[in-house]
C-alpha cells in the first residue's frame, strides 16, 4: 500500500469518526439545538433573487455604466517620450474621440431603454401574480394553522420491527420523510440503516441526519438513483392528493431498482374523527387508504407488497421493493 | 516561426486563470514559438505586455482560448482560421450565481452556451482537473486530456509586518480561507461553522478570508449573517494581498479550510499544503480530485461537523502532523516543474502533429 492511500484511509476513518462523535452529541443534547439552524434560516432569509428582484435593475446599470466611454485615453508609457507624445495625440484628437464616445453612450442608453420597460413589465405581472394568489387563497392561514393542531399519530414498536426487516441489508441511503417521528429515524439507524430524515419541521429537525426543508423540494434536488429505500409519511396525512402523487413520484425517480419502499398511513376514518367538522371541510389533504397506495405501486410493477395495519388500528404500513 | 497566441476574456495580475495565462506564454516562448496574450480587458499593469483582441493576427497558426466565463472573445477564437485549442478552467454554474449577479448570470450562460456550440470546432481541450474534462467529454469534444493550472509555488519570503501582525492578534485556532467573496465558494457556510466552533468547543476561534470582492449582493448579504451571527469581530476580509503576504497568512494560519460548492481546480488547497497547513474540505466538484489522500475530506458540510473537525485536527498533533506531510506530499503532484514539463510535452506534440 503506497504512502498516498494509507494517508486516504487514515482520513477517511478520521472523518468517519468526526461524523460519529457529531451525531452522537447531537442525539444527546450536548449541541445547542437551536445553534445547528438558526444561521442556515438566516442565510435563507438574506438570500436575494435577482430575477425577481433588483437582478433585471442592476443589470441595466451595470450595462449603463459599462455603455460610458471615457474618451480621455490613458498616457501610460514604457518612457517619458512615449507618454509625452501620447500626451499631445490626446491633446490634438480629444474633439474627435469625445464626439465618438457621446455617440456610443447614447447607444448604451437607447438599448436599456427596452430592457427598462421590460423590466417594469415584469414587476407589475409579479405584483398582479400576487394579488390573484392572495384572492385564491383566501384559506391559507386557517389552513396552517389547522395542520399545526392536527396531532401526528406515533408508531408502535410492531411497526418498527416491520420496518427494521424490510430495510435490513439495503446497501445504500434510505430517505425518511416527512419525519413526524424521529425516535422512528434513530431506532432504524442505530439497528445499521444509513438513513436519513427530511422534514419542514423545527422541533424533528433537530438531529444530525436530519434536514430541515420540504420533502418534495429535497426531492427535487436530490440526483437520480440516489436512494435505496425510503420511507414515506406525514405528508401522507395531510397533504393534498396532487402533493401525495408528487411525493411518490419524485421517490420513484430518485430509487435505483430493487429499493425498498414503504408508506405509513393514518386510518382515513379515525383521522377524519379526529378532526372535527371544521378540519375535515377546511383541509386540502386528508390521508388515501392503504388499498389506493398498493395500487399505486402496483401499477410502477413493484413487488411483495404488503399491508400491515398497527395494533390500535390507527394506521397501514404499506412496504414493497421497486422494480 | 510558428505563431501560438493566446485569447482571454480578462487578463489580470493576482489571479488564477491570469496568472496561468501569463505562465503559458513563457513556456510557448521557450518552446521557440512566437507567442502573446490578446484580451478584451486587460488590467493596467498588463497593458504594455498584452493586446487588444482585435490586434490578434488572422494567420496565427495555433490559437489557445483560456476557458472561464462567456464572452464574444470566444466568438473571436471560434472563426479563426488556426489550430483552434482550448484551456478549460471552469465555468460556475448559472444556479450558483443566479440569484445574486444578474449579469454575471448573463455571462456564465453565455459561457455554458459557447462551451456546448463549440465542441465540433475545437481541435483539442487542455482541463485543469477530470472534473472539467468529464464536462467537456460529455459534450462531445474530441480530443481532451487533463494538465493541472499553471501557478507559482509561492516562493515568496513572508511579509514580515503582516505575519507580525496576526500573530500579534491570535487567540484561538486561526481558520483561513483563500478565494474570490463569491457565493459558490461559500464563505458563508464558513461563518456558520466558525461561529459553531467558538460556541460548542469554547475556542476564542478567528476567521481569515483573503480574496477579492465578488458579487456586491452576496457580500452585503455575508456582512448580514457576519453581524446576526455576532462575528463581526471575530471574522477578517483582508481583500486581494501580494505574493508576500499571502505567504504570511498560509504561515499564522492554524487550518484551512474551503467549504465551495463548485471549484475547476482550487488552487489555495494546493498552497496551503505547500505551506504545511492542515487542510479540510468539502469534497465536491474538483476539490475531491485536488486534496485527494492530501487533506480531510468532509461529504457534508454541516457546521456541526465541520467545527468538529477544526476541534480535532487543532487538538489531535498525530493528525495534524500526518495532515501537514499528506498534504505536502500531495503538493508534488501539482509542483509547477512538473506541470510546465506536461505542458512543454504535450503542446510541442500537439503542434507538430497538426502542423
Amino acid at each position: 500500500m503506497s504512502d498516498s492511500q494509507s494517508d486516504a484511509e487514515y482520513f477517511q476513518e478520521v472523518v468517519a469518526e468526526i461524523e460519529l462523535e457529531a451525531r452522537q452529541r447531537a442525539a444527546t443534547g450536548e449541541y445547542p439545538r437551536a445553534l445547528l439552524r438558526s444561521l442556515d434560516e438566516e442565510f435563507r432569509r438574506w438570500i436575494p433573487d435577482a430575477s425577481l428582484e433588483s437582478g433585471i435593475e442592476d443589470t441595466i446599470r451595470s450595462i449603463e455604466a459599462a455603455s460610458y466611454v471615457d474618451a480621455a485615453v490613458p498616457l501610460k508609457s514604457r518612457s517619458p517620450v512615449g507618454s509625452f507624445t501620447k500626451w499631445v495625440v490626446r491633446r490634438l484628437t480629444y474633439f474627435y474621440h469625445r464626439h465618438i464616445a457621446q455617440q456610443i453612450t447614447a447607444l448604451g442608453i437607447h438599448i436599456t431603454r427596452p430592457l427598462r420597460l421590460i423590466d417594469a413589465s415584469l414587476k407589475n405581472i409579479n405584483r398582479r401574480l400576487s394579488l390573484v394568489e392572495d384572492q385564491l387563497d383566501v384559506g391559507a392561514a386557517a389552513r396552517s394553522e389547522l395542520i399545526a393542531s392536527v396531532s401526528h399519530i406515533a408508531a408502535s414498536e410492531g411497526i418498527k420491527e416491520i420496518l427494521l426487516e424490510h430495510f435490513r441489508g439495503v446497501p445504500g441511503r434510505v430517505l425518511f420523510g416527512d419525519l413526524f417521528e424521529p425516535s422512528l429515524l434513530d431506532f432504524l439507524r442505530n439497528q445499521g440503516v444509513d438513513i436519513y430524515g427530511v422534514t419542514p419541521n423545527d422541533e424533528a429537525s433537530a438531529a444530525v441526519d436530519i434536514q430541515q426543508t420540504e420533502l418534495i423540494e429535497h426531492l427535487d434536488h436530490l440526483d437520480s438513483n440516489a436512494l435505496d429505500g425510503f420511507v414515506l409519511c406525514g405528508i401522507t396525512d395531510r397533504s393534498s392528493l396532487n402533493e401525495q402523487l408528487r411525493a411518490l413520484r419524485l421517490l420513484l425517480l430518485r430509487s435505483r431498482a430493487g429499493a425498498r419502499a414503504a408508506i405509513i398511513v393514518a386510518k382515513p376514518e379515525l383521522l377524519s374523527s379526529r378532526l372535527g367538522p371544521v378540519a375535515a371541510d377546511l383541509l386540502q389533504g386528508r390521508p388515501l387508504h392503504s388499498e389506493t397506495w398498493c395500487y399505486l405501486l402496483s401499477r410502477e410493477n413493484a413487488s411483495d407488497i404488503t399491508v400491515v395495519e398497527s395494533s390500535d388500528s390507527a394506521f397501514s404500513l404499506i412496504t414493497a421493493t421497486l422494480p | 516561426m510558428t505563431t501560438v497566441h493566446q485569447l482571454v476574456p480578462t487578463i489580470s495580475p493576482r489571479d488564477a486563470v491570469g496568472n496561468h495565462t501569463l505562465a503559458l506564454r513563457k513556456i510557448l516562448r521557450e518552446l521557440g514559438f512566437e507567442s502573446e496574450i490578446f484580451s478584451m480587458f486587460r488590467h493596467t499593469d498588463l497593458m504594455n505586455d498584452t493586446h487588444y483582441v482585435d490586434r490578434l493576427p488572422g494567420d496565427a497558426d495555433v490559437v489557445i482560448y483560456q476557458f472561464s466565463i462567456g464572452s464574444p472573445v470566444a466568438d473571436r477564437w471560434a472563426q479563426h482560421p488556426g489550430l483552434k485549442v482550448a484551456n478549460y478552467h471552469n465555468i460556475t454554474p448559472t444556479s450558483l450565481v443566479g440569484r445574486w449577479d444578474g449579469l454575471l448570470a448573463a455571462e456564465v450562460q453565455l459561457g455554458r452556451d459557447q462551451m456546448a456550440r463549440y465542441a465540433n470546432l475545437c481541435d483539442h481541450a487542455i482541463c485543469d482537473s477530470d472534473f472539467n474534462r468529464s464536462e467537456l467529454d460529455a459534450l462531445g469534444y474530441k480530443s481532451t486530456e487533463t494538465i493541472p493550472v499553471l501557478f507559482d509555488s509561492l516562493d515568496a519570503r513572508s511579509d514580515r509586518s503582516t505575519l507580525a501582525k496576526l500573530e500579534r492578534n491570535r487567540q484561538g485556532t486561526q481558520v483561513l480561507f483563500v478565494g474570490r467573496i463569491a457565493p459558490n465558494k461559500a464563505h458563508h457556510d464558513l461563518v456558520a461553522a466558525v461561529r459553531t466552533l467558538r460556541e460548542v468547543h469554547n475556542d476564542n476561534a478567528h476567521l481569515h478570508f483573503v480574496g477579492t470582492d465578488g458579487p456586491p449582493s452576496y457580500r452585503s448579504t455575508l456582512n448580514g449573517i457576519i453581524n446576526h451571527a455576532g462575528m463581526r469581530d471575530h471574522v477578517t476580509f483582508h481583500g486581494s494581498v501580494s505574493q508576500e503576504q499571502l505567504v504570511s497568512h498560509y504561515m499564522a494560519a492554524d487550518v484551512f479550510c474551503c467549504l465551495s460548492d463548485h471549484e475547476g481546480f482550487c488552487v489555495p488547497v494546493v498552497e496551503a499544503m505547500n505551506h504545511d497547513l492542515p487542510v479540510i474540505a468539502f469534497s465536491c466538484t474538483a476539490v475531491a480530485e485536488t486534496v485527494a489522500s492530501g487533506g480531510l475530506l468532509l461529504t457534508e458540510k454541516s457546521p456541526l461537523l465541520v467545527a468538529s473537525a477544526i476541534h480535532r485536527v487543532r487538538n489531535d498533533d498525530a493528525l495534524a502532523q500526518r495532515l501537514r506531510q499528506a498534504g505536502r506530499q500531495r503538493a508534488k503532484n501539482f509542483d509547477s516543474e512538473i506541470t510546465r514539463e506536461k505542458f512543454h510535452r504535450q503542446i510541442s506534440n500537439l503542434i507538430l502533429e497538426s502542423l
